[in-house]
């Protein structure tokens, strides 16, 4: 056949194919005229805000024309629309500073989710039935305001509880006013992966309940205690960039990075030197730093409030001498010597702590610890040290239950959900699920079904990020104040709206109305703008967020300190389970694709290989390769690993950076209902965590739980690794030249 | 003078933490083949995250390399395709047109660096996935190969932007996906045939060396290679 005959034949198929569906109706598409002004092919970039953590990255979104699949007055066609086709961070803005993370660039998956919720739902059947209707707006929200006049009318606004995730927005704020305003306890909020004991020890240490701020870019030498701050702590953008810059951005300077940690994080696989500590020690090798610096005189001693938090600090802390912190930490006395002489030598440096050291149930301790150490360095407030982000509002410092509270305390009447997914994780053993069966109505905000929202009576979709106003409060991440927000980059796909706006609406139509200043969320959001002056508003949307010095007397007043905390003192992290039994300590740590399980429905991260495993679609369990040989395991060998609160099955993956003590797990997988993308696929860790609370904080210390792991079966298959194709050669120098 | 694209990438800055992968899934249309295409071997990443393990705990050390298509000079895949789907453009490109492409896979045999995939079947995206996807670069079919194109069709709109305001194109002015969202600035893009570019002066790093460079392949990716124990 030649291209001529090829060409008439495909035009009298095409041509009957067009008439065949003349006739037929469900085969024409209909095109609706477009309310908006694009031109096709051209793309327009419009700021946006991520809103996957709390660092708040400006975003710059791509928007171009496409046909969308829509439903007008019960007839389905299609209808051109601006829609999102890329995320990048926003050049300017201070904390993505032009990059984004691999999880920010998926976050575009949530807002074209297949199994994304298109309406309000009511559900149908029990509580855990699992089946929902579609209702309308108007039913919904007079459901709600049913449920709570009820509330009022009864002189019972108590048992109003509202539960939400720890990012930090003006949402929050939100739904904090409302709970103060309405007559509720204030909101429980919950991180699997919280910060608060260290914003607990700063306040203490600094007078400043947040998170620090790492001038990196002018640092010389970094000593992080296992603070993963390249991958998936704090702000891992602003970091890694100010990182790059402290690398390799000034003429003839190198900075400097020392990991200690005991499973080898991304970040301490980024290091100059990985010092593996025995976990929940690491406390004590920044006392033992602080004591040699003291006793060299390195630094002239600033025996400041951090320091005298800390037993025996005026003294010279004779009881951390470098012999008796090698016998603790498991470092070699020599070592710890040449750390502190680099530490104190090599300025500007600054000491890093987070994650795992502060998931054990001596976590203040540690954090106590290096704040000290920062301390008599000088690194506080100081170029190339650590700095507190001005605020322009704390987060409310309202007294909150804890969610082991919520989860053994009184059962409320109404209870909303919004932003977090706690039947998923928490602990089992903290029984989150069973409280939620109790509470007689549940209302959930949320974009797909998953754990916690699916036992429900009303589900109430949200705008995603992209479709809403978006905001976020940077605690930490850029010397100078942000405040990050941005207008919807694009229009609503389905029957969705902004739950800011859905709780404004309610508190308006209570019986007895909650003024809560505005009408709308963005109306909300700009009024809380206002101190900045008459320009911020207008500023901000065109670059996604404002960020400056906060004028006079818009700034937060400090958080303040304790008046006299007793000092501390070493003592070894505990564990749930008896280490007869339980010989290896477990930890299930935020992974590099899914951080806490909150993004596993992204099949871009699902299929993003593990950068230390290079596993995709699976759940793994490390093991040091000395320990699987022990237990007689192979790589991709099924293995149980049980706790006293259970036992989960899942590959083993042999990993020489991690200690012969550990068994770790990355989280995210092991859903059970969360997207056709996530649902049964892998293992949670979290399942079978012992419910180990902090004292001070109520936060979960999720490193303090025991295990022993045996194997079970040959390999199976569920191992999924990306480097099978050949790609993760043995030798590291193979093929280079030079 | 005609470019001659090229990179390098710093392994002192990279973090590993793979938002170029992303990145490029994201503007180049990569399809995921989900979990049992993926147990085949089968995944598609045209840039991917290198981990190599030395030594033993507590003495261990990791090095992260990202790998993407190195766009040689004297290229394997390109005398083994019977088609010229695999050939080199005047900018030095490895480029590959995927309407001549039958198939073969002679091409990612001849690759010494494992950057070429076949498209097993036709790409599927759950509705509304596909309002995601980059109108600037087209889908592949089933029976074709594909591979990194240092994002050819930034280049083209960097080109004509620079056309567009009757000026030469400058250096930054292009930057593939990757290159883009790299948190830590660890990629760098840029002609190496402009002797002032940031490529070209990081190209003649001490520290510079080529992946397989042995084999004669002439790759235009330099690694700068990082410093122990600085």
């Amino acid at each position: 056949m030649d291209r001529r005959t090829f060409i008439k034949l495909t035009a009298i198929t095409g041509t009957s194919a067009t008439l065949a569906s003349c006739g037929v109706p469900e085969h024409q598409i209909i095109r609706f005229v477009p309310d908006e002004e694009l031109v096709p092919g051209v793309a327009e970039w419009k700021p946006s805000v991520c809103p996957l953590c709390s660092a708040g990255c400006g975003l710059n979104v791509r928007v171009m024309m496409a046909d969308v699949d829509v439903t007008k007055d019960g007839q389905s066609g299609v209808v051109r629309k601006g829609v999102a086709k890329k995320l990048e961070g926003f050049p300017t803005h201070p904390i993505s500073q032009g990059g984004l993370c691999a999880r920010g660039q998926a976050a575009i998956q949530i807002t074209y989710h297949p199994d994304r919720i298109v309406q309000p739902l009511k559900r149908t059947g029990g509580r855990t039935s699992g089946t929902f209707e579609p209702i309308t707006w108007d039913q919904a929200i007079g459901e709600v305001v049913g449920k709570l006049d009820a509330l009022a009318g009864a002189d019972n606004t108590k048992a109003l509880a509202i539960l939400t995730g720890g990012r930090r927005s003006h949402r929050r704020l939100l739904f904090d006013q409302f709970a103060a305003r309405f007559g509720a306890p204030a909101p429980i909020v919950y991180e699997l992966f919280s910060d608060d004991l260290l914003r607990r020890a700063n306040q203490l240490s600094f007078g400043a309940a947040q998170l620090p701020t790492f001038d990196l870019a002018n640092a010389n030498y970094v000593l992080a205690f296992g603070a993963d701050f390249l991958g998936t702590w704090n702000a891992p953008v602003a970091q890694a960039a100010a990182f790059g810059q402290m690398r390799r951005g000034r003429v003839g300077v190198r900075g400097a990075l020392v990991q200690v940690e005991a499973r080898m994080t991304p970040t301490g696989a980024t290091a100059d030197e990985w010092v593996a500590a025995k976990p929940g020690t690491e406390g004590v090798l920044a006392l033992g730093l602080a004591h040699v610096i003291m006793r060299d005189k390195l630094h002239p001693t600033d025996s400041g409030r951090a320091g005298a938090l800390i037993d025996g600090w005026s003294a010279g802390l004779p009881d951390y001498n470098p012999d008796r912190v090698a016998s603790i930490t498991g470092v070699a006395a020599r070592r710890v010597e040449r750390l502190a002489h680099d530490f104190a030598q090599r300025e500007p440096s600054v000491a890093i702590v987070g994650g795992v050291p502060l998931a054990h149930t001596n976590g203040l301790f540690t954090a106590l610890a290096v704040n000290a150490l920062n301390e008599l360095v000088g690194a506080v407030s100081r170029k190339g040290g650590l700095s507190f982000t001005p605020q322009l509002v704390h987060a409310p410092a309202a007294a909150r239950s804890s969610l082991a509270q919520f989860a053994a305390g009184v059962v409320p009447q109404v209870l909303v959900v919004d932003d977090v997914n706690p039947v998923f994780g928490a602990p089992r053993a903290m029984k989150v699920r069973e409280a939620l069966v109790k509470v007689p109505f549940i209302v959930a905000f949320g974009h797909v079904v998953d754990e916690t929202n699916v036992l429900a009576d009303l589900i109430l979709p949200d705008h995603t990020f992209l479709e809403s106003w978006v905001d976020a409060l940077p605690e930490s991440g850029s010397a100078q104040a942000v405040v990050s927000v941005a207008a919807p980059a694009m229009k609503p796909l389905f029957d969705t709206r902004a739950t800011g706006d859905v709780l404004l609406q309610v508190a308006s139509k209570l019986q007895k109305p909650i003024d809560l200043g505005a009408t709308t969320y963005d109306a909300y959001v700009k009024a809380a703008l206002a101190p900045l002056g008459d320009e911020a508003w207008s500023t901000a949307q065109k670059q996604a967020g404002w960020w400056g010095d906060l004028p006079k007397g818009a700034a937060a007043p400090s958080t303040g300190a304790d008046a006299k905390p007793s000092p501390v003192t070493f003592v070894d992290p505990s564990f749930n389970g008896e280490a007869g039994e339980y010989p290896l300590q477990f930890l299930p740590y935020p992974s590099a694709a899914f951080y806490d399980g909150s993004l596993a429905h992204l099949p871009w991260l699902q299929e993003l290989p593990d950068p230390m495993t290079s596993a995709m679609w699976s759940s793994w369990v490390e093991l040091n390769p000395k320990t699987a040989e022990r237990l007689g395991i192979g790589l991709g060998d099924v293995v149980e690993v049980t706790s006293m609160n259970g036992a989960v099955k899942a590959p083993a993956f042999l990993n020489p950076a991690l200690s012969p003590d550990i068994v770790a797990m990355p989280v995210g997988q092991g859903h059970t209902n969360f997207t056709r993308y996530a649902s049964g696929r892998g293992v949670n860790p979290i399942d079978i965590l012992a419910p180990v609370t902090h004292e001070d904080t109520g936060t979960l210390a999720w490193a303090a739980t025991r295990v022993k792991v045996a194997r079970v079966s040959e390999p199976d298959g569920r191992l999924i690794m990306f480097s099978a194709r050949g790609e993760l050669r043995e030798n590291p120098h193979e093929g280079e030249t030079r | 003078m005609a470019h001659r694209w090229g990179m390098a990438v710093d392994l002192d800055r990279c973090t590993g933490c793979e938002a170029c992968v992303t990145a490029c899934r994201a503007e180049n249309n990569i399809p995921t083949v989900g979990d049992l295409q993926a147990s085949r071997g089968r995944a598609i990443h045209w840039i991917r995250v290198e981990r190599y393990f030395e030594g033993e705990f507590p003495d261990v050390k990791v090095n992260y390399r990202p790998v993407m298509c190195q766009q040689c000079d004297a290229a394997p895949c390109e005398p083994v395709c019977p088609t010229y789907a695999s050939h080199h453009n005047d900018e030095g490109l490895n480029a590959q047109v995927y309407n001549r492409c039958i198939g073969t896979r002679y091409c990612a045999n001849a690759c010494p660096y494992n950057v070429r995939f076949f498209d097993f079947f036709n790409p599927v995206w759950e509705k509304p996935m596909h309002l995601q996807l980059n109108p600037d670069v087209s889908l592949r079919e089933v029976g074709v190969m594909e591979k990194c194109t240092f994002c050819v069709q930034r280049i083209a709109a960097g080109k004509d932007a620079a056309a567009a305001d009757k000026r030469e194109v400058k250096d930054g002015d292009i930057k593939p996906a990757c290159v883009q969202g790299c948190p830590s600035k660890a990629l760098v893009f840029g002609d190496l045939n402009d002797p002032e570019s940031e490529v070209s002066r990081l190209a003649e790093s001490p520290r510079g060396t080529k992946l397989l460079e042995d084999l004669g392949t002439a790759p235009k990716v330099t690694y700068l290679q990082g410093v122990e124990h600085a």
